[in-house]
């Protein structure tokens, strides 16, 4: 077997920016090696829209990346959001087979594959297929239910599908670099895995990536990703709020809100005014401060409760003991911890990216592609060296950053 | 049917979707990727085939036996001894000097040893010997060009011919036909010395042989009439005496070109001629524009209008002496 590594780039094709980072993968350890990010064009709320613009923009991040990492990437693990991705439960349930009622493997894959069988709709495609828990006779089983005895086998499949165009769309756009995608990765799902910790997962969390153009979600239930989806809002939005309320260009807005924009109202002072660029050269001018933030939360607010509307029944305060969990560009937005625990009813933080990972790549706006990685490999893992023992990979990927 | 596969249809999965793109669909890096890619390809495989065919070629080397080569070049008796050569060497000579045993083989010559026999003989300046296999030597010879020649008896030897080179060096003339040697003139008052057998260089010769030289490319008319070089008294007053056919001697003086002193020599012959057909005793070029010139048998006024200026010193019964001015 050849030593050499596989260099692996996470890609990510955000509304604001591209984001890739190359990691030099041995077979047991990763280790980041290059960095490349660019400003995004041609694509809006996580959609490619203009083939072109989006293929530079992506392919000047990816050389970026290469001449950073110093070397050729072999493959991509890609990022996938959009509003046209959506997802539903299904499940399926078999009688055990065996006379002893002792599950084997065929009855396991029989009802998976049952449980994975619906039929989508034309032009679908099925981006994840996330396993909820096994289930014996109503009992949970947490892990593979082999050589347990019972009657009825049930087990249910979050299935997280897209529209089959818009998912070229991307993977052209990796293709046109020369690059084979290898793994395609829910935005939401690369995100909360990294800003999550195992044991919240079990004990139910709730991670937001509030990005530029989509807010991605995951909630987790007992270790295991239960529900996801995708709003087509995000931190663009209240710029454009920002925008029309102020009559302000789009760079104006956004300057503002970087600077004063809040996910809720502190200010009390109506004549608290504060300077669009505060060098009195002209054009510049004052706005009311009040304003600003109430602008800003009520988007925030708005968009926060369309996450809770979209998780419906799934979320309740009781199966997310561990809160929500906030990450993405726009979770920089000051006070939007406060207002989510409003929203959700729970305790809601911002998501920290861990201590292993180094300085210089913490950053809420980096942790999906960072994420990438780490599912991406997750499941390469699982598929080279399937008995390889828990934690093996953490334990590498922590090294691994802490070299970096 | 495998009981454990099942016949529920899977949804088309994202890894259905082709990835491939068109080149037009490709951005500039992209292309120099795929480009970059097709090289590596091709060079991957042109290396696989050029092992491939240097196992082959190895395969049928081994299979026809790894030591056939050398060994039919150790086995096959030396055919041919080529000669290449400068001077008048005869490959005759070579054959008999290399002296090689009878089915000797190129692998077994020592060829050190060979180039120096070759070497003992000095008019062998530089020799190289090469095996071309199969079965022939190559020699190839610089060889030293006689400027002069001398009759020498060494030990109880009869007397024999020598040439001399350039270098003093003394050797047999090989190849050389009576003609050529014939041609040269005869070193006189030259003592030949051994060490460790070998004759040791003749001290001086370069001198000799620049004035040989000279004569011979500016007044060849003059040269073809020398017949003997005598370097006696050339250690001690850097003179060297000529004898020629019609001047019993002219002396040259190291301490001048030899090239005036020529010509000195030239006009003086041509002057005298035309005044006068008295013979020479001797005619002195060593002590600079005026020469004298000694007359054999002379009686009558020395020739005083030769040359541009002249004037006669003093005349015997037997000999008359005359001084020559030259202007050069």
């Amino acid at each position: 077997m050849s030593n050499r590594p596989t260099f692996i780039a996470a890609v990510e094709i955000g509304t604001s920016k591209v984001t890739v980072f190359v990691g030099e993968y041995n077979g047991r350890e990763l280790a980041i090696i290059g960095h490349g990010e660019c400003t995004s064009r041609g694509v809006i709320k996580g959609s490619v829209v203009d083939y072109k613009a989006a293929s530079e923009c992506t392919h000047s991040a990816l050389e970026q990346a290469e001449r950073d990492a110093g070397e050729r990437i072999d493959c991509v693990f890609l990022a996938q959001t959009g509003a046209h991705l959506e997802g539903f439960y299904n499940e399926a349930a078999v009688n055990v087979k065996a006379a002893d009622n002792m599950i084997d493997r065929n009855d396991i894959r029989m009802v998976s594959d049952l449980a994975k069988s619906k039929e989508l709709p034309a032009g679908r495609a099925v981006v994840h297929h996330i396993r909820r828990p096994f289930r014996v006779d109503g009992r949970l089983v947490p892990s593979a239910p082999e050589n347990l005895v019972g009657q009825k086998l049930e087990v249910g499949y979050w299935t997280v599908h897209g529209q089959e165009q818009r998912i070229a769309d991307n993977i052209h756009v990796i293709r046109g670099f020369n690059l084979e995608v290898r793994d395609l990765v829910l935005s939401s799902l690369a995100s909360g895995h990294m800003v999550t910790m195992p044991e919240e997962r079990q004990h139910g969390v709730l991670a937001i990536d509030l990005g530029a153009g989509t807010t991605d979600f995951a909630l987790y239930r007992d270790g295991v990703a239960h529900t996801t989806g995708v709003v087509p809002v995000g931190g663009a939005h209240f710029t454009n709020d920002l925008s029309i309320g102020l009559r302000l260009t789009e760079n104006q807005a956004e300057k503002l809100k970087l600077r004063f924009g809040r996910a809720n109202v502190q200010c009390r002072d109506k004549n608290d005014k504060v300077w669009l660029d505060g060098n009195f050269a002209i054009g510049d001018r004052q706005f009311s401060r009040l304003a600003i933030e109430q602008i800003t939360a009520a988007r925030a607010r708005e968009l926060l409760e369309v996450v809770k509307k979209k998780l419906g029944g799934a979320f309740t305060p009781e199966t997310c003991a561990a809160g929500v969990v906030l990450t993405g560009g726009t979770a920089k937005l000051a006070g939007l911890a406060e207002t989510a625990a409003q929203v959700f009813g729970v305790p809601a933080r911002l998501g920290e990216t861990p201590s292993w990972v180094a300085e210089n790549l913490r950053d809420p706006g980096s942790n999906t592609a960072l994420g990438l990685l780490y599912w991406g490999l997750s499941g390469q893992n699982e598929r080279q060296a399937p008995a390889r023992r828990s934690g093996g990979l953490l334990s590498g990927f922590k090294r691994l950053f802490a070299s970096s | 049917m495998n009981p454990t596969e099942t016949n529920v249809p899977l949804s088309r999965s994202w890894k259905d979707i082709p990835q491939q793109v068109k080149p037009r669909a490709m951005s500039s890096g992209g292309r120099r990727r795929m480009r970059f890619g097709l090289a590596k390809t091709v060079g991957a495989i042109a290396l696989l085939g050029l092992l491939a065919w240097g196992g082959v070629s190895l395969a049928v080397v081994l299979q026809q036996g790894p030591k056939r080569v050398p060994g039919q070049a150790e086995a096959a008796p030396i055919r041919d001894i080529v000669l290449a050569t400068d001077g008048a060497i005869n490959r005759e000579w070579v054959v008999r000097t290399l002296g090689l045993p009878k089915n000797a083989t190129l692998i077994s010559l020592d060829l050190y040893q060979l180039r120096a026999r070759l070497l003992a003989s000095g008019q062998v300046l530089s020799a190289s010997l090469t095996r071309n296999f199969p079965a022939t030597l190559t020699v190839s010879l610089t060889e030293r060009l006689p400027v002069a020649r001398l009759m020498a008896q060494l030990g109880t030897e009869p007397p024999h011919l020598l040439l001399a080179a350039r270098d003093g060096v003394v050797f047999e003339g090989i190849g050389y036909d009576e003609s050529t040697t014939a041609a040269l003139p005869w070193l006189e008052g030259v003592q030949l010395t051994r060490k460790d057998g070998v004759l040791q260089p003749i001290p001086g010769m370069a001198t000799v042989a620049d004035l040989l030289s000279k004569g011979r490319i500016e007044a060849e008319h003059l040269y073809r009439t020398w017949q003997v070089v005598s370097l006696a008294r050339l250690a001690t007053d850097g003179e060297i005496e000529v004898k020629t056919a019609e001047v019993p001697r002219i002396i040259f003086g190291t301490r001048e070109s030899f090239f005036p002193q020529l010509a000195r020599l030239d006009l003086l012959l041509d002057t005298v001629r035309a005044q006068s057909a008295a013979p020479f005793k001797e005619i002195n070029l060593a002590i600079g524009a005026t020469v004298p010139v000694a007359f054999d048998g002379l009686t009558a006024a020395a020739p005083a209008t030769a040359g541009k200026s002249s004037s006669a010193k003093s005349s015997s019964p037997r000999s008359t002496n005359v001084q020559f001015k030259t202007k050069l």
